[in-house]
C-alpha cells in the first residue's frame, strides 16, 4: 500500500468515526434501534426552513439595495467571513480535542506513518468536517446571489472552489497555534489546568479582537446598524466599516469574495490562486511543524504524574468518608469530574459564566464609543439604550426579558442533557451500585440545576449592572428562570437518558458532539416559545402584570413539578433497558 | 449463592444467541470458575447476573432475591470486577473508595480497616491520592478490586480478574479468593488461565456457544474424559469446545 493510499485509509477510518458511521448503521438497520431519530432529524431540518427563507429574502433586498452602488460583493465577504470567523472562534476546541485527546492516537502512532502524515489525515477529517458548518452559512448567501444576479459559470465554478478551500485557512492558523502550545504544555505537570487556562485565553483574545474591531468601527466615522437600509447600506460600504476592518484583519475573506465574484476573469483567477496558495502554505507548515512538535507535544500527555506519598493514619482517617448519603456522594462525583474534565468544564460551568460575561463585556465596550443616545439612521444606537426605552413603562416586558435572558444564560448548556453520556464507559458503575435510579438521577438532576442556578445568579449580575433592572424585578425574572430551570434540566436530562451516548473515546463527544444537546437546546426552544404565545394569550385577554405573573409562576410550578417526577419515573424504567 | 435457570439472552433481535437455556447454581462458600472460547458467551453471562444486561427468558437469582424484582437488595449483596478496568479517572483512588463505601453504606471504622488492608496488600497505599489517571492499567485493576472488596460482600463475580496482575497480585488475589469463600460467601469468575481454575476452583463451568457444556468438580469433569487418559483441564476444555 502506497503512503497516500495508506493516509487515505486513515482519512475514511477517521470519518467513519467522526461521524459515527458505523454505529448509526448498524443501530438504524441491523439492531433496529434509534429510527424515532430519523423523523426527529428531518422535523428540525423543517424548522431551519423558515430560517433558511429569511436568509434568502435578506440576501435579495440586501442585494437590491446594493447592486446600483456596486457594492453587492459586500454580501459574500460577510458570509465568508462570518463561516471563517466560527471557524476560528469554534475550531480551537475540535482541533486540541482531535490532535491530542483522541484515542485513535494510541493505534495511529505505532503505524508506519510519519508525525506529519498522522496530522494530515486528522486535520483532513476536520476539515471534511468543517465543510458542514460553512454550508450551513455560506450556501444560502451564494446560491440566492448566483440566482439573484444570474451569474454566469465562473461564478458557480469558483464559488465550489472557494467553498472547498474555506475552512482550511482558519483551521490551519488555530492548528499551528495548537502544535506550539500544547508543546509547552506538555512540558508542565498540571496539563489540564494549562489546556483550560490556554483555551480561555485564545477565547478572551478573539473575543478581545472582535471588541477592539467592534469599537474602532463604532468609532470611525460615526455611523452604525442604524434602523433603515441607507445606515445598514453605509455600514456594510464604508471604507471604516467594520466589514473592511475584519476584511482587513484577515483578507482570505476577500480572496474568497473576489475569486466568486470576478469568475474566470484575470481577478476571479488571481485570488483563487491566492486563496488556495496560502491554504497550501498553510497546510505544508502544519506538516513540517508536526514533524518536529507534533509527537513530542503528544507522547505521555495522556499520563498524570503523581506523588508518591503514604498517608499517615490520620491523614487516612481524616480523608476516609464517615459516610454521606448515596445521593451526596453521586453529586460530589459529578460535580468533581464534571470540573476536573476541561472539555465538560469548559462546555459546562463555564458557559454559563461565559454568557453573562460577554454580554457586561459588549454592552460596557461600546457604551464607551457611543453617545448612548437613541437614534435614527445617522446618528449612535445604542442596543441597550434602546431595550431600556423600549422597556421603561413596562415591568412585564423587563421581568420578562430579563428572566428569558436568565434562563438562556442558565439552562441552555449541555450540562443537564450529557450528565448521562459524560459516564461513558464507566456507567456500569451506576448500573451496579445499590442506589435506586430515581435517586441517581435526583443526585445528577442537583448538579445541573446547581450550574443552570449559578447561570441564573450570573445573569442577574449583569443585567443588573447593565440594564440596571431593578431588585423588584429582578427577583421575580429570577424567581421564573428557576422554576423554568428545573423543567429544562429535567427535559435536558430526559433527553440524553433516553439515549445516552456511552461508546466515546473523546470527551468532546460526550458533551460537544452530542445530538442530545442539541436536541435538548430545540426542546428548549420550543418550551419558550410556548411560554411566549403563552404570556402573549394572556395579556391580549386583558390580564394586568400581577395577574400575568400569577398565572406564570403557577403555570411553571406545575409543568417544573411534572417535568420533575416524570424524569424520576422515567430513570427507574430506563436505567435497567440501558445495556 | 448465584442460580441461573433457563436463561436466555440474544442479541440484533434475536439474530444472535449469545446465552443459552443456561441453568447454573453456584453456591455458598464455593469458587466457581467459568471458562469458554473467546465469544462463548462469559462476559454475557456474568452481566446478566450483576444487572448490567436484561435476560431475554429465564430467572437470576443472587442469595435468594430475584434480581428482576429485587435488584436494589441483590446488587447490595453482590459486587463485580469488569475485564476492563473503566473507572472514574478525574478521580483519586480514595474517593473512588469513598464513593463506593457511601452508596454501599460501609461504616467508617470498617471501611478504615478494609481499605487499610487492601491497599497494603495490593501496594496501592503510596498512591492512593493521586487520580486514577495517572494509574498503570494492574494499577486501575487493584482499585476496582479494592473497590469490590470494600464492602465485604456475600457474592462476588469477576470478570478475568487475574488479567494486568503482577505475579505476587495475582497470588494475594488467589488467596483472596479462598479467604472469601472460606467464609462461607460465593465467588464467581471467568478465565482463561486453566491452571488457575484447575487448582483454585471448588466446581468449573464450561460453556460453548452460549451453552454450558460441562459443569462440576474437576474429578467430575475428568469423569466425562471418553479416553480415560488423565487428561488435563486444558485437554478436556480442547475436546469440549471443538469448533
Amino acid at each position: 500500500m502506497s503512503r497516500l493510499a495508506m493516509i487515505g485509509t486513515v482519512v475514511r477510518a477517521g470519518l467513519r468515526s467522526n461521524f459515527g458511521l458505523a454505529i448509526l448503521k448498524h443501530r438504524l438497520l441491523v439492531e433496529k434501534k434509534d429510527r424515532w431519530l430519523v423523523p426527529l432529524v428531518g422535523l428540525a431540518f423543517l424548522g431551519v426552513v423558515p430560517l433558511l427563507y429569511g436568509v434568502v429574502l435578506l440576501v435579495q433586498n440586501l442585494y437590491a439595495a446594493l447592486k446600483p452602488m456596486g457594492q453587492e460583493r459586500a454580501i459574500l465577504s460577510f458570509g465568508f467571513l462570518a463561516a471563517q470567523a466560527l471557524i476560528l472562534l469554534f475550531g480551537l476546541y475540535y482541533v486540541i480535542a482531535a490532535f491530542y485527546f483522541s484515542r485513535d492516537l494510541d493505534f495511529l502512532i505505532p503505524l508506519p506513518l510519519r508525525p506529519g502524515e498522522v496530522m494530515a489525515s486528522k486535520f483532513a477529517v476536520i476539515v471534511i468536517n468543517e465543510y458542514l458548518t460553512v454550508a450551513a452559512i455560506v450556501l444560502p448567501i451564494v446560491v440566492t446571489l448566483g440566482v439573484v444576479a444570474r451569474v454566469g459559470p465562473g461564478y458557480w465554478v469558483n464559488a465550489v472552489l472557494v467553498y472547498l478551500a474555506l475552512p482550511i485557512i482558519p483551521l490551519a492558523v488555530v492548528s499551528l497555534l495548537v502544535v506550539v502550545l500544547m508543546r509547552f504544555i506538555n512540558l508542565s505537570r498540571k496539563k489540564d489546568a494549562f489546556i483550560l487556562i490556554g483555551s480561555i485565553l485564545l477565547l478572551v483574545g478573539a473575543l478581545a479582537v472582535q471588541v477592539a474591531l467592534g469599537r474602532s468601527a463604532s468609532a470611525g466615522n460615526g455611523r452604525e446598524i442604524g434602523a433603515n437600509m441607507a445606515a445598514l447600506t453605509a455600514f456594510l460600504t464604508s471604507p471604516n466599516s467594520l466589514l473592511s476592518r475584519v476584511g482587513a484583519f484577515f483578507p482570505p475573506g476577500i480572496w474568497a469574495t473576489k475569486a466568486v465574484a470576478a469568475g474566470f476573469s484575470g481577478e476571479g483567477l488571481a485570488n483563487l490562486g491566492l486563496l488556495w496558495g496560502v491554504s497550501g502554505l498553510l497546510f505544508a507548515a502544519i506538516v513540517v511543524l508536526a514533524e518536529k512538535l507534533f509527537y513530542r507535544g503528544l507522547v505521555g500527555l495522556g499520563e498524570t504524574t503523581g506523588r508518591k506519598k503514604r498517608l499517615t493514619r490520620d491523614e487516612m482517617s481524616r480523608r476516609v468518608s464517615s459516610g454521606r448519603r448515596a445521593k451526596a456522594a453521586i453529586f460530589g462525583r459529578e460535580w468533581k469530574i464534571m470540573n476536573r474534565t476541561p472539555i465538560f468544564l469548559l462546555n459546562g460551568t463555564f458557559v454559563v459564566v461565559l454568557l453573562p460575561a460577554i454580554f457586561v463585556l459588549m454592552a460596557t465596550v461600546g457604551r464607551g464609543a457611543r453617545s448612548g443616545a437613541v437614534g435614527g439612521a445617522g446618528t449612535q444606537v445604542d442596543p441597550m439604550a434602546l431595550l431600556k426605552a423600549m422597556a421603561s413603562g413596562h415591568p412585564l416586558v423587563v421581568i420578562l426579558a430579563t428572566a428569558l435572558f436568565m434562563t438562556v444564560c442558565g439552562s441552555i448548556n449541555g450540562t443537564a442533557s450529557s450528565t448521562f453520556s459524560r459516564e461513558g464507559a464507566q456507567f456500569w458503575i451506576s448500573k451496579m451500585i445499590p442506589v435506586a435510579p430515581r435517586e441517581q438521577a435526583t443526585a445528577k438532576f442537583w448538579h445541573s440545576y446547581l450550574v443552570a442556578a449559578l447561570g441564573v445568579a450570573t445573569a442577574g449580575v449583569a443585567a443588573a449592572a447593565v440594564l440596571h433592572v431593578g431588585p423588584p424585578e429582578l427577583a421575580a425574572a429570577a424567581g421564573l428562570s428557576l422554576l423554568a430551570g428545573v423543567l429544562l434540566t429535567a427535559v435536558g436530562m430526559a433527553i440524553d437518558l433516553a439515549r445516552p451516548l456511552l461508546d466515546w473515546a473523546n470527551p468532546q463527544k460526550a458533551i460537544k458532539q452530542n445530538l442530545n444537546v442539541l436536541l435538548a437546546m430545540l426542546a428548549d426552544i420550543g418550551i419558550l416559545t410556548g411560554v411566549f404565545f403563552g404570556v402573549r394569550a394572556l395579556t391580549r385577554a386583558g390580564l394586568g402584570t400581577a395577574a400575568v405573573l400569577g398565572v406564570l409562576f403557577a403555570g411553571l410550578a406545575a409543568l417544573s413539578a411534572a417535568g420533575y417526577a416524570a424524569l424520576l419515573r422515567f430513570a427507574d424504567k430506563r436505567y435497567p433497558q440501558i445495556e | 449463592m448465584i442460580e441461573l435457570t433457563h436463561v436466555t439472552k440474544s442479541y440484533n433481535r434475536g439474530r444472535i444467541k449469545a446465552v443459552d437455556d443456561l441453568t447454573l447454581a453456584v453456591k455458598p462458600g464455593e469458587i466457581f470458575g467459568f471458562l469458554g472460547p473467546n465469544g462463548a458467551g462469559k462476559t454475557t453471562t456474568i452481566k446478566l447476573i450483576v444487572g448490567l444486561l436484561r435476560p431475554d427468558a429465564g430467572r437470576i437469582a443472587v442469595e435468594g432475591l430475584d434480581i428482576a424484582t429485587r435488584s436494589l437488595d441483590a446488587k447490595q449483596l453482590t459486587t463485580y470486577v469488569p475485564d476492563f478496568p473503566a473507572v472514574y479517572e478525574r478521580l483519586t483512588g480514595l474517593e473512588y473508595l469513598n464513593f463506593i463505601g457511601d452508596v454501599y453504606g460501609v461504616p467508617k471504622a470498617d471501611r478504615l480497616e478494609r481499605i487499610d488492608k487492601w491497599l497494603e496488600i495490593f501496594e496501592l497505599a503510596p498512591f492512593v491520592s493521586n487520580p486514577i489517571q495517572s494509574y498503570s492499567h494492574g494499577m486501575k485493576q487493584k482499585i476496582v478490586l479494592t473497590a469490590a472488596l470494600l464492602p465485604a460482600p456475600r457474592v462476588m463475580v469477576l470478570d478475568e480478574p487475574l488479567v494486568g496482575l503482577d505475579p505476587r497480585a495475582a497470588h494475594q488475589l488467589k488467596d483472596m479468593f479462598r479467604e472469601h469463600c472460606d467464609a462461607g460467601k460465593t465467588l464467581f469468575f471467568s478465565t482463561h488461565i486453566m491452571e488457575v481454575a484447575e487448582k483454585l476452583c471448588d466446581r468449573i463451568g464450561i460453556i460453548h456457544k452460549g451453552r454450558l457444556v460441562a459443569s462440576g468438580t474437576m474429578a467430575e469433569l475428568k469423569a466425562l474424559d471418553r479416553t480415560e487418559s488423565g487428561q488435563s483441564l486444558e485437554e478436556i476444555f480442547l475436546e469440549l469446545t471443538e469448533p
